[in-house]
């Protein structure tokens, strides 16, 4: 290998650049060694390849293949063409190589915007419309059985979620003298009515201040509601209106368009980003951000179920109020209820509805303290 | 071997740990800084990498792979698999929930059936990488011919399964047949010679495993006696895990050195120990890195979670006086260090050192018949590894 070391060309007698490099023509298997000299008059590398033809390179075209194992050589192509490697033997014509690190021309450019679009069209007509179609005809369909089963998977999964301990799925609370009071309550709210479904209430040792419902007659209360509501009317008034999504099954339809989207999600984000997705699915669940209307019809339901067993729907607004108060301190889930402007109008509902005076109270205070322990 | 060549080409490694641990560092970064929108380019450029560091007879592999043409690949994907994962599954969890009151069946149906889509996708797979490699400027090619592999794989994999194993090696050499015989360099063939009896010499190590495990199984049933049975098991478990390695590296030896190309011969003799070695020895140095980041996450994890406990505690009461959210973003920011560094370390231990074996053995007897090879048009593979990004098939590279 001969070679002079590059320099600044000054005068005639300046050194030339010449290097023994490697051809790859991309027409056959065979490697050919060329001589590469500088040609200073177009600025270009360029050589005679084995069939006697001359290839000349100007500065500009000439790209550096990237993420090279081997820095002992310099691999080089051209921009326009996309076979041709010239391999050099050191990197010494580095910086005569203006555009060395430039990217390589981008292929298929419009496909790709079109592939991209479609792949987002088709996520969301799936998750937009098809899903939640589906899921509001099979909410229909599916058999009791078959919801309960639905309502107890989906619970499994939120008390997955929810733990933050990494060990155990969040506690279902079941001390004896609690759930006592707590079925005591359930039976006076239920009694005037039939429900479609055998209610299910369950208790979660958890400081969240919510509750929701689940396929199946589940209704979900956690530990932090109970404390955070002041008497058994006010917490009275958050089941009935969790019962009234029983009713329409609003949560049924809900569990089934997660199921259906969850996936979809997690495809999208590919691995670790799409475990985030499923999270925040879940907390869509729990979250349940049902529509306007579907709210409004549980709101209603609770006020005539509270009529007919004798507690006045006022009690709601006195719970909606408690959740304003907590505002931001509470801990997730029930802020986006306090921050909403409908609240409001919920809680003007709620006292604007006919009255009834509270016959008798709802929970003897040793039952209501038994339920406020129901997880000690 | 009838060639006339005396000198076969060796193979050359030229990769070196510290530059590999910080491209697979850098670009995983970036990945988690993208939401994961990144890994198409982090693939390519580790896969450059990879490829520029085998030297077979002086030269380097080259990996063309285009960042874009993998995201479009995947959004490809994404658009039937949307389809099949979003609809499909709801069908079968709602048939599952009415029919059966529970999801098992759901998932069973609905992992069953992706299974030849798994297969199809690896050969999909290996056709955008061979359609995307490059030696002496001459491009790699594979023939279409995804759902006859699937459903050959399938047939396979049942037979093996029924055969509880004894079939395993009739698998590995016909599919590896399938593949080989429609692999390309540039206008030359491959061709898969050989037997498929020729591979029971590779599990020899896990016939033993297997006499050893069910003599386990028999001096606990005659003796009751704990001690003997541990060790017999304990021997016979770890003589399962080195026959499974075992088997691949011996596997590929015997397949690789009957396959042809145009006169020329390949020949790679690896040693199954070694790569045991490197594998185990590389995943317990990994380990013992991650440990260090580990403890302190667990540290504050524990600190999040219980953070009174240290209030009381005067060297560590300025932990719990700092906001919970400085916790929080610590650990979260542990957490993903740990990912990357597993991730990169990996690569620096475990895979790097096999392939380095890998080529370090690996000769092309016969090399002037390359000279006849010439150039083959460029197969668009337009679905690049789409479905094997999106199904998660064979991780690694």
């Amino acid at each position: 290998m001969s070679r002079a070391p590059l320099q600044i060309r000054v005068g005639n007698n300046a050194p030339r650049f010449q290097a023994t490099g490697q051809f790859l023509s991309g027409t056959h298997a065979s490697p050919q060694e060329v001589t590469v000299t500088v040609d200073e008059d177009i600025g270009a590398l360029t050589w005679v390849d084995g069939e006697g033809e001359t290839h000349s390179w100007p500065f500009p075209v000439i790209r550096e293949v990237p993420d090279q194992a081997g820095r002992d050589i310099m691999v080089l192509r051209n921009y326009y063409d996309p076979v041709q490697r010239l391999i050099l033997p050191d990197r010494e014509i580095t910086p005569r190589l203006p555009n060395r690190t430039h990217r390589a021309p981008v292929t298929k450019r419009g496909r790709l915007i079109a592939w991209a679009v479609a792949a987002l069209a088709s996520v969301a007509l799936i998750i937009g419309v098809l899903v939640p179609r589906m899921a509001d005809q099979m909410a229909l369909l599916i058999p009791t059985e078959g919801e309960r089963a639905l309502g107890e998977t989906t619970l499994g999964q939120i008390r997955a979620a929810l733990d933050e301990t990494g060990l155990a799925p969040v506690p279902v609370c079941d001390g004896a003298p609690g759930l006592a009071a707590l079925s005591a309550m359930t039976d006076k709210l239920t009694f005037h009515v039939d429900l479609p479904v055998e209610l299910n209430v369950v208790v979660l040792d958890h400081d969240m201040v919510n509750a929701f419902a689940l396929p199946g007659g589940y209704v979900v209360l956690f530990d932090g509601l109970i404390n955070a509501a002041r008497t058994p009317e006010e917490l009275a008034a958050v089941m009935a209106h969790e019962i009234g999504h029983v009713v329409s099954r609003d949560p049924t339809r809900h569990a089934l368009r997660s199921a259906g989207s969850i996936g979809v999600l997690g495809l999208l984000f590919g691995d670790f980003a799409g475990g985030a997705a499923v999270l925040f699915l879940t907390e869509r669940l729990i979250n349940a951000q049902y529509s306007q209307a579907a709210e409004e019809t549980a709101d209603i339901f609770a006020h005539e179920l509270m009529r007919l067993a004798e507690i006045p729907p006022s009690a709601l607004a006195d719970m909606f109020r408690r959740f304003q108060e907590l505002g931001g301190d509470a801990e997730g889930i029930m802020a986006h209820l306090s921050s909403h402007p409908q609240l409001r109008d919920r809680i003007q509902a709620a006292e604007a509805t006919e009255q009834v005076q509270a016959v008798s109270t709802l929970l003897d205070p040793a039952a209501w303290n038994a339920l406020r322990a129901i997880c000690r | 071997m009838t060639t006339a060549s005396p000198d076969p080409l060796s193979t050359e490694f030229v990769g070196r740990r510290w530059p590999l641990f910080w491209l697979t560092l850098k670009t995983g970064l970036l990945t988690v800084l993208t939401l994961g929108l990144y890994r198409f380019w982090m693939k390519t450029r580790i896969r450059r990498w990879y490829w520029s560091a085998i030297r077979p007879g002086g030269h380097p592999l080259e990996y063309v792979g285009d960042p874009f043409e993998k995201l479009l690949g995947f959004l490809i994907a994404v658009v039937f698999l949307a389809f099949y994962i979003g609809i499909v599954n709801l069908l079968l969890m709602f048939a599952s929930f009415t029919l059966f009151h529970g999801n098992v069946a759901a998932y069973l149906v609905s992992f069953v059936g992706v299974i030849p889509l798994w297969f199809y996708a690896q050969y999909r797979a290996r056709r955008y990488i061979l359609a995307r490699t490059r030696w002496r400027g001459l491009r790699f090619g594979l023939e279409p011919g995804a759902w006859g592999y699937a459903g050959r794989a399938l047939v396979h994999w049942l037979v093996t399964i029924l055969s509880l194993g004894l079939l395993m090696p009739r698998m590995t050499f016909w599919l590896e047949k399938y593949r080989t015989d429609r692999t390309f360099f540039g206008t030359e063939r491959f061709e898969q010679g050989g037997r498929w009896t020729m591979l029971y010499r590779a599990m020899r190590p896990l016939f033993v495993a297997a006499i050893l495990l069910l003599a386990t199984i028999t001096v606990f049933l005659t003796t009751q006696d704990p001690l003997p049975t541990a060790l017999l098991g304990a021997l016979g478990s770890i003589l399962f895990v080195y026959g499974l390695v075992h088997y691949r590296v011996e596997s590929l030896r015997l397949l690789t050195n009957e396959k042809r190309l145009a006169g020329v011969q390949l020949a790679v003799d690896p040693s199954a120990l070694r790569v045991f070695w490197i594998t185990a020895f590389g995943y317990l140095l990994t380990g013992l890195a991650i440990l260090i980041p580990g403890g302190i996450l667990g540290g504050l994890f524990v600190l999040v979670q219980f953070p009174d406990q240290f209030a009381t505690d005067p060297n560590l009461a300025f932990l719990s006086a700092l906001p919970r959210w400085t916790l929080v973003l610590a650990s979260v920011l542990l957490y993903f260090t740990i990912f990357l560094l597993w991730s990169a370390l990996t690569h620096v231990f475990v895979t790097l050192p096999v392939m380095r074996h890998y080529a370090a053995r690996l000769t092309i007897a016969g090399p002037h018949h390359l000279t006849s090879i010439r150039q083959r048009p460029r197969d668009s593979a337009e679905q690049a590894e789409g479905f094997a990004e999106a199904l998660d098939v064979g991780a690694s590279l």
